[in-house]
């Protein structure tokens, strides 16, 4: 009696939270998944204690929270928010993020919907997956099926999951390797008359790319040509390394009415358990946004939203002094990896993670290679083909000259000093006389 | 509203001049699309009680705070760094945790690996289940009335909603309806007992004849028991004990309303593994995890003594014979509630038009807020003779409540 929804059964379990648990078995270093194993800073801790025990613990909104935030957009930014209207408080980014797509396939409902309101009747999402499509054809006459979401490739692996949940079809822009350009034909390429928006993660999981002025130029101007809406994944904002500043797409002329900004606290404040997040839009797609958020879970957690009042206070010093200490386990990873044979043609400039490219002396595809690496040298790291959506087999791709989509390997740097250099220890007792990993040869 | 044009099959670039007019136009057509997911009527009420300086006894969160042990545990689990991702079915000690108070609650056994799912509140159960489990066109049965985020969430998992509407004065399930409605074609049916707003819980009888239909037509169950703890006159029977049963039923629950932490969102869906797969798929992408210090002081919760429970429900009833006592003598017609914390009452001798006209007139003229039920009903007529009062309040809120309404509103 299999009753699952005909998308649920097409969506697979996550393969970062998998290969997690044979790091576990082994008690391997995981430098897979992007959480710190360091602690959280005092002060916040300290505000979400205060919070529990000052009985902040029943349904709440914490409107202070969207007044930060405005505050911040517009330093970081120039953006003008309004906090009354156009901020949603949400558990976690993947909320927010999931509220947006659900709100942003609702709104694109009109007539029909208008239809089914009069009639009092039921509004139906769309769901793409073509076994249903035929469920759909009777009972449904002005929908538009499988409205497409553009996302740029290689990319963190939930976006696709939520898109197709809410029946929309996900289609993938590749960025160019080895220093993940965009480039402007293949985006304009992908538009179709079915193009409703593009999402963008800056800075990027995995590649760790910071998105340019003149990308996000780009993305700007076939987005306003077009009139579609824009996604994007900010939760990496204070993480940039290096000269790059990190540039909201919102802010470009033109984009702040059509963007949806989602964020959270988890990577800033290194408190990925404690699901706070937001979005910010213009108000309608906010308000959207809030109502389908309140359905789903109603209100993020209390105590934890008090707590992000002192986060989001926190002073430049703690956002300079997060930066230059990921910069240093940036650069300290990059040096182990260098030193231990990977081609590294790309230095991340954003994110906690290292997308790195096996050498070509090295038979292993990416997932033997990260087996082995758990198994001989116990250091657990992902392997990068979950990130890519060509969808072939290994000779399809090797023919599509996107063989890299099985050599890449993200590591993640979100991990204390003292674990890095355990890390570093293990790894190096791996290599050859060269002082290259054994396994590249 | 740039990017969510009307259904069209060409996109023509917008000069600004345009667009402020596509904006206005869209705005409106946001504002009617969106018709079921309006800001709640418990928002509105709460935002005019607190203008009004009114007691609020609409929304169904305590005004006081829950055990300190379990606020202990929160707060240790935050010292002792749990602030990370937790697995995305929840942290093993609290589905086992979970398991273990379901085996004592309702005798059955089940794999917390494996049959456990924690979520952001039984609010994100319900929304993971529906999501996972529910296909466009599916229909799904709900008695009215229903808390008001069940219709919004069927909507957006794109299901036909058939109601069975529960009618005072004991809310009994109409068995006739219910076998005429109920088909090959009914993909679930959803109860919710004890039940919000009306305080009923469904007997044996009951549940057995829902068993029967369910197991003739190949029907799954949506069991929300969020108030099983708070069973006055008669004891909670959780759906999923009854023969043949656990395979097809999703039973869902919190630690929100039976620990006064209804803020912590810690929630969690129990189903056998074919079923729990689609709830995780789907949970998966709303929320990924669920809130990590609180799932481990959660556990602690969940292994509470049985006094605990006693307690609560003796505290509880002793809140609820004051309000009880209170609304009779002010003149509600008030309707028998065996569990929750909720009560239901007629409000029709006061004279005001319908339930919503009635909570105004509470609010700006007595200082009580109530919720009217209309909401919680597909055909809003149904409930326009209904008003739904709480008692989780301390009592002397209560006292007071209760005092404002006989100076007001008795002659």
């Amino acid at each position: 009696m299999e009753k699952l929804s005909a998308v649920a059964k097409t969506l697979t379990p996550s393969p970062i939270q998998e290969l997690s648990f044979l790091a576990q078995r082994r008690n391997a270093i995981n430098l897979a998944e992007g959480f710190p194993d360091f602690p959280a800073p005092s002060s916040i801790k300290d505000a979400a204690v205060s919070a529990i025990n000052s009985d902040f613990n029943q349904y709440r909104h914490v409107q202070g929270i969207c007044d930060l935030l405005a505050r911040k957009m517009k330093e970081m930014h120039g953006l003008d928010v309004d906090p009354q209207t156009d901020i949603a408080i949400c558990c976690g980014q993947t909320e927010a993020f999931a509220s947006a797509i659900f709100a942003s396939t609702l709104i694109a409902f009109s007539s029909y919907f208008l239809l089914k309101a009069i009639e009092s009747l039921i509004f139906h999402a769309r769901y793409c997956a073509e076994s249903i499509f035929v469920k759909l054809l009777y009972v449904s006459t002005a929908i538009d099926p499988g409205d497409e979401v553009i996302l740029f490739d290689p990319s963190f692996e939930t976006y696709e999951g939520c898109i197709t949940l809410a029946g929309g079809v996900p289609v993938f822009v590749a960025l160019d390797p080895p220093h993940w350009s965009l480039d402007p034909q293949k985006l304009i390429n992908s538009c179709t008359s079915k193009t409703k928006a593009i999402v963008v993660n800056s800075p990027q999981n995995p590649t760790g790319k910071v998105f340019t002025r003149a990308e996000l130029e780009i993305i700007a101007k076939v987005c306003c040509t077009s009139d579609f809406l824009a996604i994007t994944d900010e939760v990496y904002e204070h993480l940039t390394f290096d000269e790059e500043k990190h540039i909201s797409l919102a802010s470009l002329p033109g984009m702040q009415k059509r963007t949806i900004i989602t964020s959270s606290l988890s990577k800033t404040y290194s408190v990925t358990g404690w699901r706070i997040g937001w979005a910010i839009a213009a108000s309608h797609f906010a308000s959207a946004i809030r109502n389908f958020h309140i359905r789903i879970t109603d209100s993020a957690p209390a105590p934890f939203q008090e707590a992000a009042l002192t986060a989001l206070r926190s002073p430049s010093e703690y956002y300079e002094t997060l930066r230059a200490d990921y910069k240093w386990k940036r650069d300290y990873m990059l040096e182990l990896l260098d030193g231990l044979g990977f081609q590294i043609e790309y230095k991340p400039q954003g994110s906690f993670f290292v997308f790195v490219e096996l050498p070509q002396s090295c038979k292993l595809s990416d997932v033997e290679f990260v087996k082995e690496l758990i198994e001989k040298a116990g250091v657990v790291a992902v392997p990068g083909r979950g990130f890519f959506h060509a969808k072939l087999p290994s000779e399809k791709l090797h023919r599509a000259g996107l063989d890299y989509h099985e050599r890449y390997i993200r590591f993640a740097f979100c991990k204390s000093n003292a674990t890095l250099a355990t890390a570093w220890q293990k790894l190096n007792e791996l290599v050859d006389s060269t002082g290259h990993l054994r396994l590249f040869n | 509203m740039a990017g969510v044009s009307t259904i069209s099959t060409k996109k023509e670039a917008v000069s600004d001049g345009a667009e402020q007019s596509q904006v206005t136009q869209q705005s409106l057509q946001v504002a009617k699309r969106l018709e079921k997911f309006k800001t709640t009527i418990f928002t509105q009420m709460s935002s005019l009680a607190i203008k009004y300086g009114a007691i609020n006894l609409g929304q169904g969160f305590p005004n006081f705070d829950g055990p300190d042990f379990v606020k202990e545990a929160a707060i240790q689990a935050i010292k002792d760094g749990k602030n990370q991702y937790a697995r995305g079915c929840g942290v093993p000690d609290l589905n086992s945790a979970v398991a273990e108070r379901f085996k004592k609650d309702s005798g059955l056994v089940v794999d917390p690996e494996k049959e456990v799912t924690i979520t952001s509140g039984c609010t994100e159960a319900i929304a993971a289940t529906m999501l996972g489990l529910i296909n466009p066109g599916d229909e799904v049965i709900l008695f009215a009335p229903f808390y008001d985020s069940y219709e919004a969430t069927l909507y957006m998992a794109g299901a036909k909603i058939k109601t069975i509407t529960l009618r005072p004065p004991d809310f009994s399930v109409p068995m006739g309806e219910l076998r005429s409605a109920i088909s090959k074609n009914t993909r679930a049916i959803l109860i919710n007992t004890p039940h919000n707003p009306t305080g009923k819980m469904f007997t044996r009888d009951e549940l057995e004849e829902i068993a029967s239909l369910c197991k003739e037509n190949d029907v799954l169950v949506f069991s929300d028991e969020v108030y099983d703890k708070l069973a006055f006159e008669m004891d909670h029977i959780s759906m999923a004990s009854l023969p043949g049963m656990y395979e097809r039923t999703v039973t869902m629950n919190s630690l929100g309303k039976t620990f006064s932490l209804t803020g912590w969102k810690i929630g969690w869906a129990i189903a056998p593994p074919h079923l729990t797969w689609g709830v995780r798929q789907a949970h998966s992408f709303l929320t990924f995890a669920t809130c990590t210090p609180m799932q481990f002081a959660a556990a602690a919760a969940l292994r509470a003594p049985d006094s605990y429970y006693e307690e609560l429900k003796r505290d509880y009833m002793e809140k609820k014979a004051i309000l009880v006592e209170g609304l009779m003598a002010v003149g509600f017609k008030v309707f028998p509630s065996s569990g929750t914390y909720f009560v239901v009452v007629d409000h029709t001798p006061f004279g005001q038009k319908d339930d919503i006209a009635f909570c105004e007139y509470l609010i700006k003229e007595v200082g009580v807020v109530a919720i009217p039920t209309s909401v919680f009903y597909l055909n809003p007529e149904e409930g326009k003779n209904l008003v739904r009062f709480t008692f989780c309040k301390d009592e002397d809120t209560l006292r007071c409540a209760v005092q404002r309404m006989k100076e007001k509103m008795t002659k």
